[in-house]
């Protein structure tokens, strides 16, 4: 999930400025531009498939981007469902680019062929992330329902060719967490820039799903270890990122610190952190800007404050995190 | 000096953000950092930083070079401008 990435490694030249709330506008906004998507993955976080009622049309979509040039936003990841079936998703690509945001995408790489990468390259991408969940089609396809192993491999090696700075994201559930080491090794093979994973997140289809996808403690131990000794492996040859910490450990550092990010759904609402029901925004009805203010009070107020508590209390709870909650 | 590709500085009340993306992190500066990033990334060398910030305000140029030279050898360690 994309704005776990943004937790803050202090490392300042002056310890200043910190704080979410001194900053003009959001530092980074993860955009999920769309609900519809190929495939049917069992632990999807988004429950993506079907369009969302009500999504942003062509124009506001448009209209938000430039928003977020004229507030000057540095970085913006752009999620979905599937985003590459968005009709205009390299219009908003290039558009982004032409602007000089860094862009990531985060796909499941099945749109993407020989003459795509080559789009891609040209673009200049801080990164285009491929789901890659197993190191092999059993498992893979196991998880990733109408998903396709050689496919996506072959898209991973297509956008390497194409000097697009590719990037393998790995979610460990039963199926596929004895093939982690497999699958960085094989990473490195293609010329990856980086290998991304953390543990599965209860939310969406995983909540639903979870007695069958939840490794066990003993699998994370063993997952734990062998990141370790594979970062230490491939450390100045490629990146091995692991997030440590699991979703309620994110919240309880996030009640403290919320991090200078929006994250935005297909229909324009604007969230205050995946995990949470909570809706601060709405594009429909505010600009980008008041949305950053509202999305800072929203942060204080105590509905947010207890009931993230009661989650932190009660994992059991993120199952609401798709049932949205106007503040 | 070059920035690395995929920074991006913006000016705040505070001063600076420099935000590494490709590492996805942050750094903070206050008003004076903030003044050397922004003649950096209009191309300025050191020198040059030194010379207009001496003469903007009226300050021993010496110092002034001194803190011009600290916050550069921030920005390389920290792999936000190029060696
Ligand atoms: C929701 S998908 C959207 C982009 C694209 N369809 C894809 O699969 O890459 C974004 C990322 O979230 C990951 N993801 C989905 N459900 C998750 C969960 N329950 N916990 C952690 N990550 C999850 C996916 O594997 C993917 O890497
Ligand atoms: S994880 Fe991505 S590819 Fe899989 S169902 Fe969700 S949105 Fe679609």
């Amino acid at each position: 999930m994309i704005e776990n990435e943004l937790r803050p490694k202090v490392n300042e030249f002056e310890i200043q400025g910190t704080n979410f709330s001194d900053y003009q506008s959001p530092l980074f906004i993860a955009w999920q531009l769309n609900s519809i998507c190929n495939l049917e993955c069992l632990h999807c976080c988004e429950e993506a498939g079907e369009i969302m009622p009500n999504e942003l049309n062509r124009e506001e979509v448009m209209d938000f981007c430039q928003q977020i040039v004229d507030l000057n936003i540095p970085y913006v990841a752009i999620s979905g469902g599937e985003p590459m079936m968005h009709p205009d998703f390299f219009k908003i690509c290039e558009f982004f680019r032409s602007n000089g945001i860094s862009l990531k995408v985060e796909t499941n790489g099945l749109f993407i062929n020989k003459e795509v990468a080559a789009r891609f390259g040209k673009l200049g991408f801080r990164s285009v992330q491929i789901s890659v969940d197993g190191a092999s089609q059993d498992t893979f396809e196991k998880m990733r329902i109408k998903g396709n192993f050689k496919k996506v491999i072959e898209a991973c090696k297509f956008l390497v060719e194409a000097g697009v700075n590719t990037e393998i994201v790995f979610v460990p559930t039963k199926f596929n967490i004895h093939e982690t080491g497999k699958l960085i090794d094989m990473s490195y093979d293609m010329g990856i820039y980086g290998f991304y994973t953390g543990k599965i997140m209860q939310i969406g289809r995983a909540g639903q799903n979870w007695d069958i996808l939840c490794p066990s403690a003993q699998e994370y131990e063993e997952f734990f270890k062998v990141l370790t000794e594979k970062e230490k492996q491939y450390a100045g040859k490629m990146k091995v990122y692991y997030y440590p910490y699991d979703v309620i450990e994110e919240l309880k550092y996030r009640l403290e610190k919320p991090s200078a990010s929006l994250l935005v759904i297909p229909n324009g609402k604007t969230k205050l952190i995946g995990p949470l029901p909570f809706v601060c925004g709405d594009l429909r009805k505010s600009k980008l800007s008041e949305i950053w203010n509202d999305y800072q009070k929203a942060w204080k107020k105590d509905e947010v404050i207890s009931f993230t508590k009661q989650v932190i209390e009660n994992p059991e709870l993120l199952k609401e995190a798709n049932k949205w909650r106007e503040l | 000096m070059e920035f690395q590709k995929h920074v991006k500085v913006r000016q705040e009340k505070f001063g600076a953000v420099v935000f590494e993306t490709l590492r996805e992190k942050i750094f903070v500066t206050n008003e004076s950092g903030a003044q050397i990033l922004s003649l950096l990334q209009a191309g300025k060398e050191p020198e040059a930083v030194t010379n207009e910030l001496s003469s903007m305000y009226d300050g021993d140029p010496a110092v002034i070079k001194k803190d011009v030279d600290e916050v550069i050898s921030t920005l390389q360690e920290s792999g936000i401008i190029k060696n």
